[in-house]
């Protein structure tokens, strides 16, 4: 019955359900499902409040139900900045020159997730809710820099992804030896131009002082955004120096089936 | 100090290394999806914008120029890294692509459920067939010069006729309070838009009308000249853009 001993042993074992240089996968898995939860979310928010309380800003009932949710996203945002960045930054690794190469494969696929939780949070706040903006601006007059797409898009979606593409770029400075010797161009270029989106909601405020209506939406005064964005390109960049490295390393590990 | 490809060690991977070289391509292939429909659609709808927004809007001097002229500004950056460094044959179509996944969505759950404008009014135009011709083009020439040329010409002049089977039945005529209207200038006026005056659902301009029929193929071919410069520009763009270097400092 040797067979069956064996079988016990084996059985023992807990099952390797990922291989090892995927075993980030899970968490990566729950940032989407975290994400899509909050903004499929927030929409419903709007649907249920915005045309019976988001259209007229000097309505008590907008204050309860609009600028009280910007106060609550400006805690969340401040609490998941500090907590993430902290916790990145507190747990770097310090001994970076003796890192194996297994480990610093797994890592680059963590950056790659982190990267892709990243553009996940930019679809949300480039696509889906920048188009709706005009959507919104058609039915209901902009009188105030709050609206209800303006509280989620502007105060809520963009310092998300500006954070989650801070976390992509303090992950490979801490934990990657070339992102720590040197400073990836293509991932600052990719996390920072669009951090300058963000930065554009002054600009484009200032601009609708002038006009609070969305005569359209093509007007020079949005083109701020259009800017900030073209740097993320720069993803292409890092595939690039993510592909070469991983090259490097893979040459450097056993062939295994 | 920049990336450095050793050609050397390219060699199909077999066993772990292919299984993680595969695992590896397909987080990419999640992460560009996501990045293109955001970053994309953000350019396309802060320029083109309201052409492709509303049906009144498509009409025959600006929206067969704008569109097909900023539509090309992507693919052609991207083409400039795919096809360049991964000898993918891909960057239009998947840049048009995840626009026109990004734009649907937005049209149905932004306009239509949420502020109930018509789905019909808020139709997006397609490029995909520019963006076939010029991933081939591409690909069979591997020549940035050829596909400046004709691959951004076609981009433009293939842009009207292959839109013309979604978008031709708006322009038929009607005839509301003795004026002459389209039904795309009928959506316009009867689903009121409270941010856009009026003048400027007036679309088309100066002596347009007296050219006729022959409108829509002069802004054709003025945006396939504007394209074949577009093309070449957004190329350089991307590959700066693609840059590998790592800096001392910022």
């Amino acid at each position: 019955m040797a067979t069956t001993t064996e079988h016990v042993s084996l059985s023992t074992e807990p099952p390797k359900l990922l291989p090892w240089y995927l075993i980030d996968l899970p968490k990566y898995l729950k940032g989407f499902g975290i994400l899509t939860v909050i903004y499929v979310g927030l929409r419903l928010y709007q649907g249920a409040f915005a045309i019976e309380h988001g259209l007229d800003s000097t309505e008590p009932a907008f204050e309860q139900y609009w600028m009280r949710l910007f106060y609550i996203e400006l805690a969340i945002i401040a609490a998941v900045a500090s907590g993430y960045w902290g916790y990145l930054w507190t747990t770097r690794d310090r001994n970076l020159e003796q890192l194996a190469p297994k480990e610093e494969i797994r890592r680059y696929f963590t950056l790659t997730m982190w990267i892709s939780i990243y553009t996940f949070a930019v679809y949300w706040a480039g696509s889906y809710f920048a188009e709706q903006d005009n959507s919104w601006h058609q039915v209901a007059i902009r009188d105030t820099p709050f609206t209800a797409n303006h509280i989620i898009e502007f105060y809520f979606n963009f310092p998300l992804y500006v954070i989650l593409g801070g976390c992509a770029w303090l992950y490979a400075r801490t934990r990657l030896p070339l992102y720590a010797k040197g400073i990836s161009l293509p991932l600052t270029l990719a996390v920072f131009g669009p951090f300058m989106i963000l930065v554009s909601v002054g600009f484009n405020e200032w601009g609708h002082t002038f006009w609070f209506r969305e005569e359209f939406f093509a007007a020079p005064i949005h083109w701020g955004f259009v800017i900030g964005v073209w740097f993320a390109l720069g993803v292409g960049g890092i595939l690039l120096q993510g592909v070469t490295r991983l090259i490097e390393l893979l040459d450097r590990i056993p062939d295994a089936e | 100090m920049s990336a450095q490809i050793p050609i050397s060690t390219f060699k199909p991977y077999r066993g772990e290394k292919a299984r993680l070289a595969r695992a590896y391509d397909y987080l990419i292939l999640v992460l560009a999806l996501f990045l293109f429909i955001g970053s994309f659609h953000l350019h396309f709808a802060l320029t083109v914008g309201d052409w492709d927004f509303w049906v009144d809007w498509k009409d025959r001097q600006w929206w067969p120029l704008v569109t097909p002229l900023i539509g090309i500004t992507f693919p052609a950056a991207v083409q400039s890294v795919l096809w360049d460094k991964f000898r993918l044959p891909l960057g239009a179509t998947l840049c048009v692509a995840a626009l026109l996944i990004g734009t649907w969505v937005t049209r149905v759950f932004a306009y239509h459920y949420w502020n109930y404008f018509p789905i019909n009014m808020v139709l997006p135009a397609t490029m995909i067939p520019g963006a076939l011709v010029l991933d081939t083009l591409l690909m069979l020439t591997n020549s940035l010069t050829i596909t400046s040329i004709f691959g951004g010409a076609a981009f433009a002049l293939l842009f009207y006729p292959t839109n013309w089977p979604i978008f031709g039945m708006f322009h038929q005529p009607v005839e509301v309070a003795n004026s002459q209207l389209t039904i795309a200038d009928l959506f316009g006026f009867q689903y009121i838009r409270t941010g856009m005056p009026e003048y400027l659902r007036i679309i088309e301009r100066g002596t347009l009308r007296t050219y006729g029929q022959y409108a829509t193929p002069l802004a054709a071919f003025c945006s396939a000249l504007l394209c074949s410069l577009m093309y070449p520009l957004w190329w350089y763009i991307g590959k700066w853009f693609a840059d590998t270097r790592y800096l001392k400092s910022i």
